[in-house]
């Protein structure tokens, strides 16, 4: 067990959401266990972790639908644990959209603003102008039933920013459409919320499109943060084993460091700030593959698969166990076929990532 | 017979596959609803046409059975010129209306607390809206002569606390009728209400609270909106049996309150004037599908979103 993800060193504004050791328990079960997340002005901080590690939940407890059990959140520096719900400047964008099914796109758009008591007129023209950013102006009559799952979403999203929330929430937007349709709405939607300049917490178990989506990404694994960084360093220099075989794809191995540096399967060695029993990760495009057995990482190839301009293997190794291999994809008939004796090498011993043994 | 015998031969399964069979049996076409219209005609449809033609005829009774049948126009008109017809409906409508509305203003409540509830308070609401419905609607009408009585609980709990000095006529009024009618009907208007309610989305309300909402806001603007077509279920239903009741009049109205139920009875009973009763009935059919055609009018006004992917 390691300590909790410091909030955020490096923020240089105040930030605008800030959220501190927030626990919250189900009966017996820790839900969140001590989150903390600065999030700064314009930022989109993804949260991203597989199923039932608390993204909603963090949600919910930022939206106010919960109180979380322990630990704060505040807005501009206010404290929100005494802000209901409905007085809270939270946009919420839900995973099933929850538009209202009674109300025409026009007025689900213009629900906040009359619940805020604004004078017709004002709701009209800026009703207007939020499905103009949408592109959906030609729809405002319609019910949302009479809508694809994509204009549905667009109008939820409308809802919420003609209200210009400080913080905007989105739990899984994507959820429901297609893999086309999402991502191309990941690129609008990205574009949209960084020109309105709004802060944004965006809940993914798509790591792709928390690559694509996000300013910093926040990997939550068991109700914690187990790192919060940019994209890039997520993908380059996973914190942990768990962070780096949750993005991209990773082969593990067991090894043993001295003096500073750690042996490596195929026989190279790396640099280390660990010492003694560890584990090795090392990503899949990071290996070269080459018929023949010429080295010490060898094995056969099982498996192999295109993916467009890249060919990913499977490979056997004689130690045990199954290794990933991503290579560009050979000329026809010069590729390695199933089954065909192989030797793998590390291309960059540097880019090898060591964590503590698993 | 050998139990071999007792396997369909193999030509009849054959037969299943047919496709009329194959048709009757996965419910398609009007097939499956036969036995259900042939049983309506036989119980609902030919007595009615019997009691159309009383209503329009002279008849001539002997030991129950009808002798002969003229037909004549007089007891349409001389019921339609009784100043008592226009009375005695005019009093049940109202009563039914107001019945319905107290019931629709206590139930409602109770339908929210149903939606907002968690799954024991659910579990209570359901049992004591139905549990009512499992003793008859007689004993319970007796239950309230005893609470509304001279000498009945609610009289002697105002002597009691000293807000009055002699008991006050409850029974036998018009009050006493509405008061059982509206506790005896309230569980229909209930279940209708909570049928909507437990289908109602309650991410919506939290979408509706996140938007700025206050609870009566969501109240309001979300939930009333999409239990339209409980109420108006529920309103029908309570309407149509108010209108139509006969033990709460007779018994919490006393011997001379007169409801269109216990006018008809009278006619058909007492007086054996059967074509009177005949007339009577269908100007309660005909008035109460005029309500209910308002009703049905009046829900779909409020819920044409629901027809929404047909435009
Ligand atoms: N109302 C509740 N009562 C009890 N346990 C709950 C409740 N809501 C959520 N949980 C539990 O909390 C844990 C986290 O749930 P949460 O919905 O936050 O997961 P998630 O990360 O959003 O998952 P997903 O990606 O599937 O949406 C789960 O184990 C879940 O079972
Ligand atoms: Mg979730």
């Amino acid at each position: 067990m390691h300590e909790p993800v410091d909030a955020n060193a490096d923020l240089l504004t105040p930030p605008v959401l800030s959220i501190g050791g927030v626990t919250k328990r189900f009966g017996p079960l820790t839900v969140l266990d001590r989150c903390s997340l600065d999030v700064a002005e314009g930022e989109i901080v993804t949260l991203l972790g597989p199923s039932g590690c608390g993204k909603t939940t963090l949600l919910r407890c930022i939206a106010g639908f919960w109180a979380p059990d322990a630990g704060t959140i505040t807005i501009d520096g206010a404290d929100t644990v005494r802000v209901p719900v409905n007085r809270r400047p939270v946009g919420v964008v839900f995973q099933s959209y929850a538009l209202f099914p009674h109300l025409t796109v026009a007025k689900n758009v213009a629900y906040g603003l009359r619940m805020r008591g604004m004078a017709k007129a004002d709701i009209a023209a800026r009703v207007a102008r939020a499905l103009e950013t949408v592109a959906l102006s030609d729809f405002a009559g319609r019910y949302p039933a009479q809508l694809s799952g994509g204009q549905q979403q667009r109008v939820a999203i409308a809802r919420v920013l003609v209200l210009e929330p400080r913080v905007l929430l989105l739990d899984e937007p994507f959820n429901a459409l297609d893999a086309k349709l999402r991502g191309a709405m990941q690129v609008d939607l990205r574009q949209l919320i960084k020109r309105l300049g709004i802060t944004a917490i965006f809940v993914t178990h798509d790591q792709e499109e928390a690559l694509t989506m996000s300013d910093r990404i926040a990997v939550m694994r068991a109700g914690r943060i187990e790192q919060l960084a940019p994209p890039e360093e997520i993908f380059d220099h996973p914190a942990t084993a768990y962070v780096a075989d949750f993005i991209g794809s990773s082969n593990f191995w067991q090894s043993h460091a001295e003096g500073g540096r750690v042996n490596l399967p195929d026989g190279q060695s790396a640099p280390s700030h660990r010492a003694g029993d560890v584990t090795i990760m090392v990503r899949p495009h990071n290996l070269a593959i080459r018929p023949g057995e010429d080295g010490p990482l060898k094995g056969a190839v099982g498996f192999q698969r295109n993916i467009g301009a890249l060919v990913e293997y499977h490979v056997a190794t004689d130690g045990g166990g199954t290794v990933r291999v991503m290579a560009m994809r050979q000329e026809r008939g010069r590729s390695i076929a199933d089954g065909t004796r192989v030797t793998l090498s590390i291309l960059d011993p540097n880019l090898c990532a060591v964590y503590e043994p698993q | 017979m050998s139990s071999a015998t007792a396997l369909p031969p193999r030509g009849m399964l054959r037969i299943a596959t047919d496709a009329t069979l194959d048709k009757l049996l996965s419910g398609r076409g009007i097939w499956p609803a036969v036995p259900a219209i042939v049983v309506l005609a036989a119980v609902a449809v030919i007595p009615f046409g019997i009691l159309l033609s009383l209503g329009f005829s002279d008849i001539a009774v002997e030991r129950g059975a009808i002798i002969s049948q003229t037909f004549t126009l007089d007891y349409v008109r001389t019921a339609l010129a009784d100043p008592l017809t226009f009375t005695v409906f005019q009093r049940s409508m109202v009563l039914a209306l107001s019945t319905m509305l107290l019931c629709l203003f206590f139930g409602y409540p109770v339908a929210y607390l149903f939606l907002i509830g968690g799954p024991w308070v659910r579990r209570l609401i359901l049992v004591l809206t139905i549990a009512p419905l499992l003793t008859s609607g007689i004993v319970r009408t007796y239950a309230w002569l005893v609470i509304l009585g001279g000498r009945g609980l609610v009289n002697n709990t105002l002597i009691e606390i000293g807000l009055i000095e002699r008991p006050l006529r409850i029974i036998n009024t018009h009050w006493a009728v509405l008061i059982g009618m509206a506790q005896i009907h309230l569980p229909v208007m209930i279940l209708p209400l909570i049928a909507v309610m437990s289908r109602h989305d309650r991410r919506l309300d939290e979408a509706s609270a996140n938007l700025g909402a206050s609870r009566l806001g969501t109240l309001v603007n979300v939930i009333l909106p999409l239990s339209v077509p409980g109420i108006g279920t529920g309103a029908a239903l309570v309407f149509t049996i108010s209108y139509t009741t006969f033990v709460v009049p007779q018994l919490l109205g006393g011997g001379n309150y007169l409801n269109a139920a216990t006018m008809i009875y009278e006619q058909v009973v007492y007086s054996l004037e059967w074509s009177k009763g005949s007339v009577s009935s269908m100007i309660l059919m005909a008035t109460c599908l005029v309500v209910l055609v308002f009703i049905a009018l009046i829900t779909n006004h409020f819920t044409r979103w629901t027809k929404g992917r047909e435009a």
